[in-house]
């Protein structure tokens, strides 16, 4: 019952190939036409859905916003735009230092330690090549670049998790005393244009400093 | 088409063990015009239109003239005999079953070491920060189902599982749908490390329950292949099905799955599980009692339809994938000018092996060619469906480009999604003959292997 039932096993019954048509008594042929209605219904207004989800902005996503949204979202949404339009055409990297008693330690390279674990790698983990990335990425689509307020009402978890990212990685003390306070910067450096290239733009790194953010030993709840 | 496709053993391969995705996409579009038998049959509809031509020959042979009418009376019979009666594509179904389970898993085995970082007690994506963020867009997960550490152990080990029994195809039905569960739990708890592979394993993962995946190449296609007596006395069968209504029940009675969704169209998960449970206990009572009834006649076909529908929005869903890719590169200017893919190859994230990416971005020709022949393989893929040859040439520059992907940028797991994802259009005789080479080389393989343990 629960296995892959019987397609293909010829006993003929759905008539298999070019096998004559089985004769259908007239309710059988009332719920056939009917599933089949509503089948071909179903599937086309999903698919139709899932166009207009990954179709530029339009008219018809305008009118039908509520159907498409609620069939796609939270299961079957979708980015498709691999490198696209542009593909991205620089390295963020994303630093952390942390305050002490002792005072303000040194900047750490986050970004820095994924690459080193991703060089060389055959199948880099998704811990090195996504998390932070990503929490980054989510950071900043949630937070205004010029004095870091929250523009999203998920702004907060961003911050919450890029936090706990770092305390993961420094841990709860830095030279024996306890972190009370931590600070991140992303660099910007642009790739370098090809060889070949009659372009030339800076390649110098630029920073962007965020705020001091209190640390507590609520942060370090689950981290090892 | 060459007549050497169609005449020789290939065709018949094709046309009678289904038509395959090429045949389904290219295929439907046509079945609502009548049938040219006065032309030679297209390769790529052959298969599918085996029935729909059979029927109509007798008729357009006694009468050379034939009514507009009547043609398409036939043609719509026809149609409606080959949905409803034929399990389209099962080679390529079983293609995508195997393939992203083995994606899902190989991710999972790959992650063990970093598993309770990535999903479960030790992530800094904490179970509070999760249902806050699954509170707002109520994805599906169990693991927010407790904080308890062993809970998250369990179903990661429940997901290992679920992905080796849906690759061995045994009980595939019930399997798939724990697949489902599986792949939509780790993935929703955190949403926010996956990327393109994991989507498109997500999105596969919930179509592969509508299809009928488990007709070949499974242990459930074995078992019915020993003979139609043992169908009747599944004890394994139903003791799962009996212990999965139990569970479900269990979460039911516990509030954790909702009969009714939160947004339009307000569809919960406890009707969908519940649907399923009851579909998999009636298709059992009819086959065990009532094997050669009309019910199980119509539950075989309803099944069968669905199947059809469910194999279109997988093969939709691909070229899906394709198109958004390729038409948004077209605005792009680096993809104008023929530079963009020097772009990723410098990014350190995606840049594994410095010096082989280097070696790649010295030549302005080759990323020129690569960089055009991206969008162009990529916005040109969905038209060349209608033309089998081309189809498979473009597939196979496709698979060649992702396993590019795979070395240059270091996506080795969504490189094998993407290369999986593109074999539901690959013909039905190019996955047999995979199949034969793979168990060949298993069969090889077992002879030495076997010395060892003795």
């Amino acid at each position: 019952m629960t296995d892959g039932d019987g397609a293909g096993t010829g006993d003929g019954t759905g008539g298999g190939g070019g096998s004559a048509p089985r004769v259908w008594s007239r309710p059988a042929l009332a719920v056939l036409v009917a599933g089949a209605v509503g089948l071909v219904t179903c599937t086309a207004g999903f698919l139709g859905a899932l166009f207009l989800h990954v179709a530029p902005p339009n008219t018809l996503y305008q009118r039908y916003q509520k159907q498409v949204d609620g069939v796609v979202y939270p299961e079957f949404e979708q980015n498709w735009k691999l490198f696209a339009p542009d593909p991205l055409q620089q390295n963020v990297t994303v630093d952390a230092r942390v305050r002490t008693a002792a005072g303000t330690g040194g900047w750490i390279g986050l970004t820095a330690q994924d690459i080193a674990a991703i060089r060389g790698n055959p199948i880099p983990s998704h811990l090195d090549q996504n998390l932070l990335r990503r929490a980054w990425d989510f950071y900043d689509s949630t937070h205004s670049n010029q004095d870091d307020s929250a523009t999203a009402p998920n702004g907060g978890l961003a911050q919450e998790y890029l936090k706990r990212i770092a305390l993961q990685r420094i841990g709860r003390a830095a030279g024996g005393d306890p972190v009370t306070a931590i600070q991140f910067r992303s660099g910007t450096r642009e790739v370098a244009p090809p060889p070949w290239s009659r372009e030339s733009w800076s390649t110098q790194i630029q920073y962007r400093e965020l705020g001091w953010w209190p640390v507590t030993d609520q942060d370090y709840r689950g981290l090892r | 088409m060459s007549q050497s496709e169609t005449g020789g053993g290939a065709d018949g391969l094709v046309a009678g063990a289904g038509a395959g995705a090429d045949g389904l996409v290219a295929g439907i579009p046509r079945q609502a015009a009548p049938p040219k038998v006065d032309q030679p049959v297209d390769q790529p509809v052959a298969g599918l239109v085996a029935g729909p031509v059979a029927l109509a020959r007798p008729v357009l042979g006694a009468v050379p003239v034939v009514r507009l009418a009547d043609r398409i009376e036939a043609a719509v019979a026809g149609g409606f005999h080959t949905f409803t009666g034929r399990v389209l594509g099962p080679y390529q179904a079983a293609t995508v079953r195997i393939g992203f389970a083995l994606v899902f898993t190989l991710q999972l085995l790959r992650e063990w070491p970093h598993r309770r970082v990535l999903y479960g007690d030790r992530s800094p994506w904490g179970l509070d920060l999760a249902r806050q963020l699954l509170a707002g867009n109520h994805a599906f997960t169990v693991l927010v189902w407790s904080d308890s550490r062993w809970w998250f152990e369990a179903v990661y080990l429940f997901a290992v599982l679920a992905g080796i029994l849906l690759m061995l195809g045994w009980r595939t039905r019930a399997t798939s749908v724990l697949f489902m569960v599986a792949v939509l739990s780790l993935q929703n708890r955190s949403v926010l490390i996956g990327d393109g592979g994991d989507n498109i394993v997500h999105l596969m993962a919930i179509y592969l329950v509508f299809t009928r995946c488990g007709a070949v190449w499974s242990l459930d296609a074995r078992r019915r292949g020993r003979g139609p007596g043992r169908v009747g006395h599944d004890v394994a069968g139903v003791l799962l099905w009996a212990a999965l209504g139990g569970l479900l029940a269990a979460a039911q009675l516990a509030g954790r799955v909702d009969w009714l969704g939160a947004t339009w169209p307000y569809l919960g998960w406890g009707v969908v599980f519940w649907t399923l449970w009851a579909v998999a206990g009636a298709w059992y009572a009819v086959n065990r009692w009532w094997p050669q009834s009309e019910p199980r006649a119509v539950l075989d076909a309803l099944a069968t339809m669905l199947h059809n529908c469910a194999l279109l929005v997988i093969a939709v869903q691909v070229v899906l994938v394709y198109s958004t890719a390729g038409w948004y590169k077209v605005q792009g200017s680096r993809w104008q000018d023929g530079t963009a893919l020097y772009y990723p190859m410098h990014l350190d994230y995606f840049a594994p092996w410095p010096w082989l990416s280097g070696v790649l971005g010295t030549s302005a020709v080759l990323v020129f060619l690569l960089s055009y022949g991206t969008v162009l393989v990529q916005v040109a893929f969905p038209f060349t469906l209608m033309n089998r040859r081309l189809k498979n040439v473009l597939l196979a520059v496709m698979m060649l480009e992702h396993l590019g992907i795979a070395v240059v940028l270091g996506l080795p797991i969504f490189s094998l999604a993407m290369i999986t994802a593109d074999a539901v259009f690959l013909p039905t005789a190019a996955l047999v003959w995979f199949a034969g080479r793979v168990r060949r080389t298993a069969r090889w393989g077992r002879a030495p292997m076997l010395r060892l343990l003795r």
